[in-house]
């Protein structure tokens, strides 16, 4: 309904994301070029092989009919035919079945109920409970030997991530999978790599990107994920965990410096280390728990999405490429993230006047942890979504107040948030690209965190006016923007300062996977050369 | 009360007799686990995960770690096992009985096929192993050196699957296949005679590295610009183009270009043209591959092409499945690496069947680095059962215990083998015990055998790790998230 307003080169490309495929039962598929990586029990009730090609026995009665996997049953039958070994000879053993959470099994029969309250923030208990897409069984990657521990890290350290990289069992198939995505693409542009920084996970990406910029040598924007939780980890007391996160930390950001093309930490957290009393970010309009990961991360993805849409339109001469490298000038790799959701706009309020009034206070909350780029010799690009163009500023002859704004000569969205921060930003460079597709909020997002003030397509509403109980916002304007400045180097100073404080030989963790001493000063070193490049104040 | 609940009173522990207990029980727990797969008649598993995952195993190593063992002890037994797996090096001691019984055996076709289906006949039902024994001692001999003097390089074989509604049939492949095929729509299908050049050169126009944009005042600017960035690129496919018709014209023969790197629709099309088949984004190690089947040399530019750098190919043709597609290259002149291709109705049983010619591949390779094979069925074991029940009276004091203890430990895989194909455990090892000492010449004309290898490893790491867990007189567990609570 919303498309049929847009203008067709504002519309996402869906291609450049998903691809299009036929299952066994040559039913159309659409399925993210996606690779994931987790541990054993993450995955809950979904099966390794996704739940759209066959080849799992649906557990479940109500949902077999549904789905494409078989009965055990027959299962059985059909792979004794197949001659793996002699009739009646199959001997089954069957663990419990997983749990599977109401909200996923109205999505499999297709039956959600849109007002439905499925208490998905206080239920989820991993991704696949509040999955909405489903996935080709290219994938869904297991790591072999090792579960899921919801009281400690069961990947800890960075370097059992750089072993299990090299895993023969892992490695052969993971990197053969990356290959058949590749081998689809007409223009490889480059990778997103999102992973968790915080434990093991940092130290498989490392050898991951080195691995794709070895093979592929494309761009590469990488999203390392901050837990907005204290992290534990195995054998290791609250002061240890706390050491470990930042080794994790810094071999973690020394390898992104080196392999990736552009870097931006995420969290909702204010800052990542010694930040024992969890303080959070705040967005005027939206409140969650800080721990929640169900909540936290629908943030951290509505930044994604809307960050990386300007390249990821149809007809845009932009590219993954020169979209970083416009935000990293002299090997700056490390950017920082700023998000405005909802956007603020009162309900009837025009951008050129909200602009207008917003004085001093920024548009922008940051997202990225300790880091405040501030408002003099900043890059960055911005993307604006879901402000239409009719809400720009008013027709000549109702325009009154808004003539005399400078702004009333932009005619685009983007246009006039790019004069806003030519005035407002000191010798700053600024990119902003602008869609009227508003960032849909409708389940499995969490729509719960919109505050009672806020309409239902996401604007202000007048001070002391309350949306209608029992409805929800469905969709809202934001802004995302990835920035860069000469300040960012205090994110990296932290860490230093952090990392003065381990012992690096106390860390049985990492005595365990043989980390020398050597390699972890060489990394302290380098991200310290890497933090020189932020040195500078004048330049861009 | 051990030292140690002194320093943390939260540590568990187990002591002595008690500590003993707990790792015969763990150790008495996996055997359990294990039998009933031990051998040809041992039953076969299908594991079925809280999801719906389904696994069909057969193998004790797999299935060690599908059960994702918590057991300190058994993780231990469970982690040798694994190794025993990845490696079949060298032991550090020579186990003497082993010694005595091996058989050196000559490489020829019949002792491989005996050796490969003694191992396949115990992970499939044996009408599918006399098949796959086939394939995989064909496939090894036919990249082996003729003096089989040098090791074979297993990753040579290639295991490539289909999943195929309809079809079950594992063949060889006297030359490559490939999981992916040529992306244009008009691209041959199937060539005969061809050429074949393997390289690694990116015909792929890649945005400048640059901010750069284009200033243009007319459409026939802007083609001007564009043609200029791509001229690059277009040099290349030229000089492909140009090897092509200098090789094929006037002649029957025909070219196909396998390139590592990515190919973009304007250069596949250009090549499309001149009927070349091409394909991008081929797995590195196919890039070896190609040049051992099809000869020729993998090109890293196309600076100096010649005709002496290109394969051969009698046949290349795709076939398409779904979505996939999948490209063949066959009737190769002298193929040094082969593919093995397996269909199946579903993804389990083909990793059934993979995991069988693993093994199948390995057992073969293993008889021709040892040069030498230990006669199957629980043979060895009587065997060396009744040389340390004669080697117990030559010496004195408790080891005299050990040994008998050690001798029937080794009866217990006669034992399960014996159990598992229905026949009375006492009966058949009394039979064998006698007969083996009557007839002193060893069991070889039956034609199951064992790898000489694997037995000195087994034998190696059973000793070690049973004196291992009779040394272990505590057992605590005590870290620092217990001391703190």
């Amino acid at each position: 309904m919303i498309y049929e307003q847009v203008a067709e080169e504002q519309l996402p490309n869906n291609d450049i994301l998903y691809r299009e495929g036929c299952n066994d039962l040559n039913r159309i598929t659409y399925t993210p070029r996606l690779l994931s990586v987790d541990l054993a029990g993450t995955l809950g009730h979904l099966p390794v092989t996704g739940e759209l090609y066959g080849n799992f026995v649906q557990r479940d009665e109500e949902l077999l009919p549904l789905s494409t996997g078989e009965e055990l049953e027959q299962a059985r039958k059909r792979a004794e035919e197949s001659g793996v070994c002699a009739p009646e000879q199959l001997e089954v053993q069957a663990q419990p079945k997983s749990a599977i959470s109401e909200y996923q099994r109205d999505l499999l029969k297709n039956a959600v109920v849109p007002e439905k309250n499925y208490q998905l923030a206080a239920t989820a208990n991993s991704w696949a409970d509040f999955l909405y897409a489903r996935y080709h069984p290219r994938t869904l990657n297991v790591l072999p030997g090792l579960i899921r521990d919801p009281t400690a890290q069961a990947l800890g350290t960075y370097s059992t991530g750089t072993e299990m990289w090299q895993e023969a069992s892992f490695n052969e198939e993971f990197c053969d999978r990356i290959r058949l995505y590749v081998e689809e693409c007409d223009g490889l542009q480059g990778f997103h790599v999102l992973f968790d920084i915080d434990d093991g996970f940092g130290g498989l990406t490392g050898k991951c990107l080195e691995h794709l910029n070895d093979e592929y040598s494309r761009a590469s924007f990488v999203l390392p994920l901050h837990y907005p939780r204290i992290t534990s980890y195995a054998q290791a007391d609250s002061r240890l965990s706390h050491s470990i996160r930042v080794v994790n930390n810094v071999l973690g950001y020394h390898q992104l410096s080196e392999q990736a093309m552009m870097f931006t930490p995420l969290s909702t957290l204010e800052t990542i280390w010694r930040n024992n009393n969890l303080k959070s970010r705040s967005l005027p309009g939206l409140q969650w728990e800080t721990d929640n990961l169900y909540q936290t991360s629908a943030l951290l993805a509505a930044f994604f999405d809307t960050a990386t849409l300007s390249y990821r339109l149809r007809q845009t001469p932009e590219s993954l490429l020169r979209f970083c490298e416009r935000v990293t000038p002299a090997g700056r790799k490390l950017t920082a993230a700023g998000l405005a959701l909802p956007f603020g706009l009162r309900e009837g309020q025009d951008l050129i006047e909200f602009l207008d009034q917003s004085g001093d206070h920024a548009l922008l909350t940051q997202l990225t942890p300790g880091c405040e780029p501030g408002t003099s010799y900043v890059v960055q690009s911005v993307t604006a979504r879901g402000i239409p163009v009719e809400r720009l500023k008013r027709p000549r002859e109702l325009a009154g107040d808004q003539l005399r704004m400078a702004a009333y000569g932009c005619d685009s969205i983007s246009h006039m948030l790019q004069l806003y921060y030519q005035c407002t930003y000191h010798g700053s460079v600024t990119n902003a690209a602008a869609t009227p597709l508003p960032l849909k909020t409708q389940l499995p997002f969490p729509y719960e965190m919109f505050a009672a003030g806020i309409s239902g397509g996401g604007y202000r509403l007048p001070e002391g006016a309350e949306r209608e109980t029992g409805s929800r916002v469905d969709s809202a304007p934001m802004l995302a923007a990835l920035q860069n400045s000469t300040k960012l180097g205090e994110h990296l100073d932290n860490l230093h300062a952090q990392s003065h404080r381990v012992q690096l030989a106390k860390l049985q963790a990492y005595s365990n996977s043989c980390l020398e001493r050597d390699e972890y000063d060489t990394a302290l070193d380098q991200l310290l050369e890497f933090r020189d490049l932020y040195a500078d104040s004048q330049y861009l | 009360m051990a030292s140690i609940s002194l320093l943390n009173p939260k540590a568990e522990f187990a002591r002595a007799s008690q500590a003993l207990a707990i790792n015969i029980s763990a150790a008495k727990g996996l055997q359990d686990v294990m039998r009933s797969n031990l051998g040809p008649k041992g039953t076969v598993k299908m594991l079925v995960s809280g999801a719906g995952d389904i696994k069909i195993t057969k193998d004790g190593n797999v299935l060690l770690h599908e059960m994702q063992i918590q057991h300190p002890t058994a993780s231990m037994i469970a982690r040798a096992s694994t190794a025993q797996d990845d490696s079949t090096g060298d032991g550090t001691t020579t186990t003497e009985v082993l010694d005595k019984v091996k058989v050196p055996v000559e490489i020829n076709k019949k002792n491989l096929v005996e050796v490969a289906n003694t191992s396949l006949k115990t992970k499939v039902h044996p009408a599918l192993a006399d098949l796959l024994t086939d394939v995989c001692v064909n496939a090894v001999l036919t990249i082996a050196s003729a003096d089989k003097t040098k090791p074979v390089d297993l990753h040579m074989v290639e295991l490539m699957e289909m999943q195929h509604k309809s079809d079950t049939d594992t063949q060889l492949v006297r030359g490559l296949v490939m999981d992916h095929g040529a992306r244009h729509p008009d691209m041959p299908k199937r060539l005969e005679n061809a050429y074949i050049l393997t390289a690694n050169v990116s015909l792929e126009y890649e945005k400048a590295e640059v901010n750069s944009g284009f200033f243009y005042k007319t459409a026939e600017e802007r083609e001007a610009f564009v043609r200029a960035e791509r001229e690059f690129i277009d040099q290349r496919v030229k000089k492909v183009i140009e090897l092509k018709r200098s090789v094929c014209d006037g002649t029957d023969k025909t070219f196909v270009l396998i390139n590592q790197k990515g190919i973009d629709p304007i250069s596949l099309d250009a090549l499309a043209k001149e009927g070349i088949l091409a394909l991008r984004r081929a797995k590195r190690r196919n890039m070896e591959r190609l040049a051992l089947a099809c000869g020729g040399t993998a090109m890293n530019s196309f600076d100096d092409l010649q005709e002496e750098h290109l394969g051969y190919a009698g046949v290349v043709y795709e076939h398409v499945l779904g979505e996939n597609k999948y490209t063949f290259v066959e009737d190769c002149k002298n193929p040094l690496s082969v593919t093995i291709l397996i269909k199946g109705p579903n993804k389990h049983t083909i990793t059934q069947i993979k995991d069988a010619i693993r093994d199948g591949l390995r057992a073969i390779n293993n008889t021709i680095a040892d040069k030498a094979l230990v006669p199957g069925a629980g043979a060895f074991e009587v065997r060396a059962y009744n040389e340390l029940v004669a080697f117990k009276d030559t010496i004195k004091g408790k080891s005299r215990l050990a040994v008998q203890a050690f001798a029937d430990a080794l009866l217990v895989i006669p034992k399960t083998l014996a159990v598992n194909s229905g026949y009375d455990a006492q009966d058949t090892i009394v039979k064998l015990t006698v007969e083996d000492r009557m007839s002193p010449e060893l069991p070889v004309d039956l034609g199951v055998y064992d790898n000489y290898i694997v037995k000195k490893q087994i034998l190696n790491s059973c000793s070690i790790i049973a004196s291992n867990l009779l040394l272990v007189d505590e057992v605590m567990r005590a870290g620092m998230t217990s001391l703190k609570g």
